[in-house]
């Protein structure tokens, strides 16, 4: 058999080469799935070499890091050695500081006390050919991850899983033009689309031209896409205009302004009513929980209503209504016998009121600053940013 | 002799011939199995390239050129002044491609659009029998929430089968407004789609179903454009091809007015009857207005089962026009036409008068006035004015059934106008002959008394009313009513009556409003509104006393016909108050419409003269009319002079 085999190699090698390939195929075929065997193993194989990589990449950049500084130590301990220990000490608490700041502590602050089932992973990667707006995640379906779970930060959303593997995830960010998310203005109760422009920013669609929108109000996740629960800061309002058949509303994604390292998969949700303040300076990248209260009137129901409730009109529902106020202004009911016909040239006294005129009444006054949760000790000082309005 | 070298190389030979054997054989055998696993590949390639070349280069060219629909927007419907009655607003429709189409999505697909699991797969079979690439739409009603849905889920990996596409939703009056004259539009049915008048249809396109929407459907369609661009894997649009712009549908200028619809409108609120208002001068109808009505916007996108059958099952049946489609006995609004008849028969003249002792005896039976202590003496006028029974009881005696008949149908009584709207009824005038070829029997003399006050078999929608007696009043001449103002014809009906006996009903007619008649509270100062009256029995006197109906359907239709001014009219008005007990009930509908009427003529002429206005009162304020300029300037400059 052997000196077949030895005989026969190169002929036996390719048959089962073509064995192999049909098995692999049979297999494919019959897993039905969508993800190429070759690209999982591929990645299975490459995600530990990666994370190695990652992680040597940051020791070598932090033992880099605590060089400089304790070369710049020793340089003071040569200018002022008599300040040594009280410089040590410094350092000490320095570290001890930049530890608490960590982005991993944020996560598992946030994880506690945000009441949803969340995993936090890494970004290790980009996706091959995604311009950067699909990036890889050093989590997978080992770690209860599926394709269209949301993922997000302290600081807003910041995309969906859109395929997973056992050791890794693609996220798809929110500012790739694929991505969508239902969101719901945190003033005006606006409902509308988010979607990724394929720039840093997004943009909310289909919000109507005659719906108020501030420059600076705060857009949240409505929890109507399925994906996202509700009540996530998605971004702030940078700029709007009417446009041609609805508003054109530009955001910025608050979960991607401060860079991205580490994010967490969501994987049971919590809805949360839209708070009713912006969330406060976000510089260190702390959310805190929505304040403790009942749930607010189903926003979206308003919103919607409002829409129809003001509805679009034809000349003949304007010209019925016009001749209806004739009819009151005179005390004359149509069709009824009584003191004759109206004048119907005579102009009403008080005008047909105008249907928008709810709408330009003035906003509300502002509701005070913002206070930080008692419950969250890692929140900073109240006041919002300079680039906030106050609702 | 023997060579002691032999076995040796025989065996050697032997061996050598079986290594030969054995690599033959086995070359052979790997020779087949390779020329088999060619031959499988080519039949595999034969299969992919040759037979199925066409799917899989399609599948494959849709899957990089995509083709993106855009639906034509439908015309708009105007009012005769160019004031927009139904309009277009952005709306969007879901729709699978089937080439993507997955149906183990359909499930969660159906969860997220709210939408009957059942149903869905219903629609995705019915369209995988049709048209194998052709899109399937699945919902046209979308909520902000579920665009969110369909927009956060079409991306490759989740449900790349779904796909919205803009379209331009109707955007019909609120509250029924005009609704059964506009009709509605939805999807076409199958049974539309095998008839020839929707071959160029395909499923899921809108048509007019009813109404004007229907009746004028190929004229308010558009045709739809559409883009192929090259998208990539993601569904990402990265080049346009080819874009053929969407055509939009014509608009459609109608000869209603909306001043006097609205009137029309607020009048019937309520009620359940109908209105119609027509130019008896060209057949132009300025008003239509049928009550209980519908919500069409309910139709604009795809309407509920619960919302069709909440309409289906009314009893009041809210989907008929009962402008049109209402076949009622039009009780003494029909007189004045049998007044007529006797003046052109010669059967009596303006001064035959009867005695009305509150009824008389015809044929044996006692025929009863509406007045019970009867009017006393009446002649031609006074029967009119105060629609004395007896009186036309005595003239349609002497006229005879078929001297009604002839004058009424040449009214168009029994027979349709032509409107241009679908499903119009044709009403009934009986005769001698009719009931010989519809029932085998012989006209009775008796029957001809009660047909004599509009009761009996005849019956007429108000469209036919209105259109009868404007013709009457405008000496004989009908035009045919309709909608749109393209569809005026030129060439009126003429019939040869006199227009001294037309004179002289009339006359009657003007005294029924201002002469204390039974149409009083019709009047309006200063307009000559002529008109009639009527109270019209919806059950026989038999089934009112056996106690079976509702007071509802026990009480009578009211009628009121009536126009203005009285010499050459400009417009005829026919009100119908189903159980409305009495005309006199139904009048004040007519005399808000026809004040509104003069009232916006008075407005318009004043208009079209502001600058002798100006020149009159130098302190008039510049700007409060506006008016075209050529008038401007002719009457400005003699006086500059």
């Amino acid at each position: 058999m052997d000196l077949i085999l030895n005989r026969y190699r190169n002929l036996t090698a390719l048959v089962a080469a073509i064995l192999v390939q049909l098995v692999l195929l049979a297999y494919q075929v019959k897993s039905n799935t969508e993800v190429r065997l070759i690209r999982v193993w591929a990645v299975t194989a490459v995600t530990p070499l990666a994370r190695l990589l990652e992680g040597g990449r940051s020791g070598s950049v932090n033992f880099l890091k605590d060089y400089f500084v304790l070369l710049d130590v020793r340089e003071q301990n040569k200018r002022l050695q008599t300040d040594l220990n009280r410089v040590q000490l410094e350092n000490q608490v320095l570290r001890s500081e930049l530890d608490t700041a960590e982005r991993g502590k944020a996560l598992s602050v946030f994880q506690e006390q945000s009441g949803m089932k969340t995993v936090a992973a890494r970004i290790i990667g980009n996706s091959p050919g995604s311009n950067g707006r699909v990036v890889l995640i050093d989590r997978g379906t080992g770690s209860g991850i599926q394709p269209g779970m949301a993922v997000i930060t302290p600081d807003g959303i910041v995309g969906k899983i859109v395929s997973s593997y056992p050791t890794a995830s693609n996220l798809l960010l929110a500012t790739d033009p694929t991505f969508a998310a239902g969101v719901l203005s945190q003033k005006n109760r606006v409902h509308g689309t988010l979607k990724g422009s394929g720039n840093s920013n997004a943009i909310v669609d289909y919000v109507q031209n005659e719906q108020n929108v501030e420059i600076g109000e705060w857009f949240y996740t409505a929890g109507d896409d399925r994906i996202f629960p509700k009540g996530l800061p998605a971004g702030i309002v940078t700029a709007v205009r009417p446009g041609r058949t609805v508003k054109e509303i530009f955001l910025s994604p608050s979960g991607l302004q401060h860079g991205l390292e580490d994010v967490l998969v969501i994987l049971e949700g919590d809805h949360k009513p839209i708070p009713d303040l912006p969330p406060p300076n976000q510089s260190v990248h702390l959310q805190p929980l929505p304040p403790a209260e009942g749930e607010v009137t189903d926003p979206l129901n308003t919103a919607h209503n409002t829409s129809n409730n003001r509805g679009a009109q034809t000349d003949l529902d304007r010209e019925v209504e016009r001749t209806r106020r004739i009819g009151e202004d005179q005390k004359h009911v149509f069709g009824e016998r009584g003191r004759g016909a109206p004048d119907f040239n005579k102009i009403p006294d008080n005008k047909i009121p105008d249907p928008g005129a709810a709408k330009a009444a003035p906003p509300p006054s502002p509701t005070p600053a913002p206070k930080a949760p008692a419950n969250n000790p890692a929140a900073p000082s109240a006041a919002p940013s300079v680039n906030q309005p106050r609702p | 002799m023997s060579d002691p070298e032999r076995p040796a190389n025989e065996s050697s030979d032997r061996l050598f011939r079986d290594d030969t054997k054995f690599a033959l054989g086995r070359i052979a055998v790997f020779q087949y199995a390779a020329v088999a696993i060619f031959l499988f590949l080519i039949a595999g390639f034969w299969i992919l390239q040759i037979r199925d070349h066409e799917t899989n280069s399609t599948l494959a060219e849709r899957n990089r050129i995509k083709t993106v629909p855009m639906l034509a927007p439908r015309g708009k419907i105007l009012d005769r002044d160019g004031r927009v009655i139904v309009d277009n607003q952005p709306a969007f429709v879901v729709q699978l491609t089937q080439e993507n189409l997955k149906l183990e999505h359909l499930a969660p697909i159906a969860e997220g659009l709210h939408l009957d699991l059942d149903d869905l797969k219903a629609t995705v079979k019915r369209y995988a029998s049709g048209k194998r690439y052709s899109p399937i739409p699945i919902k046209r009603d979308l909520s902000p929430a579920e665009l969110t849905f369909i927009d956060s889920h079409r991306d490759p990996g989740t449900f790349p089968e779904l796909e919205l596409v803009q379209e331009p939703r109707r955007l019909y009056p609120q509250n029924g407004l005009a609704a059964h004259v506009i009709g509605y539009v939805g999807e076409v049915s199958e049974t539309e789609l095998n008839s020839s008048d929707f071959a160029s249809y395909s499923q899921g396109d809108l048509v007019g179903k009813s109404g004007l929407e229907r009746q004028y459907n190929e004229i308010l369609k558009g045709v739809d454009g559409q883009r192929r661009v090259v998208v990539d894997v993601a569904g990402r649009e990265h080049q346009v091809l080819e874009s053929q712009d969407a055509t939009p549908g014509q608009n459609l200028q109608l000869t209603i007015d909306l001043d006097l619809q609205a009137v029309a409108e607020i009048a019937l609120e309520g009620k359940k009857g109908a209105v119609v208002a027509l130019d008896p001068r060209d057949g132009s109808v300025l008003a239509m207005v049928s009550r209980p009505a519908f919500d069409p916007n309910l139709f604009a996108a795809h309407i509920k089962a619960a919302d069709w059958k909440a309409l289906t099952s009314n009893p009041d049946n809210p989907l008929i026009n009962r402008a049109i489609q209402a076949q009622f006995a039009p009780g003494s609004t029909f007189k004045p036409l049998v007044a007529l008849a006797g003046l052109e028969t010669g059967s009596v003249d303006d001064n035959f008068s009867v005695r009305c002792g509150g009824g008389g005896t015809f044929y044996g039976r006692y025929f009863k006035c509406w007045q019970k202590g009867g009017h006393g003496g009446v002649n031609m006028k006074a029967g009119i004015i105060h629609s004395c029974d007896v009186y036309f009881y005595t003239v349609g005696n002497k006229i005879g059934i078929d001297g009604i008949a002839e004058y009424a149908e040449q009214a168009g009584i029994g027979k349709r106008t032509g409107i241009d709207l679908p499903g119009e009824a044709e009403g009934l005038m009986p005769s001698s002959k009719w009931k010989l070829r519809t029932q085998r029997e012989k006209w009775y003399a008796g029957e001809t008394i009660s047909v004599a006050i509009g009761q009996g078999a005849v019956t007429v929608t108000p469209i036919q009313l209105a259109s009868a007696i404007g013709g009457m009043a405008n000496g004989g001449v009908w035009f045919k009513p309709h909608l749109v103002k393209m569809a005026a014809t030129a060439d009126p009906r003429r019939e040869n009556w006199n227009l001294d006996n037309i004179a002289k009903v009339v006359s009657g007619m003007y005294g029924v409003v201002n002469e204390g008649g039974t149409g009083t509270s019709a009047a309006i100062p200063g307009i000559t509104v002529s008109g009639k009256t009527g109270s019209a029995q919806r059950v026989s006197n038999d089934l009112r006393k056996s106690g079976k109906l509702e007071k509802d359907e026990l009480q009578d239709n009211g009628w009121f016909v009536a126009f203005a001014p009285r010499e050459n009219p400009e417009i005829v008005i026919a009100v119908l108050l189903e159980s409305g007990e009495h005309g006199n009930l139904a009048a004040p509908t007519a005399r808000d419409v026809i004040k509104a009427y003069f009232d916006k003529k008075t407005r318009l002429s004043k208009l079209t003269q502001p600058t002798l206005a100006l020149i009159q009162r130098p302190g008039s304020v510049v700007g409060q009319a506006v008016s075209p300029p050529a008038v401007s300037m002719a009457t400005s400059i003699p006086e500059d002079h």
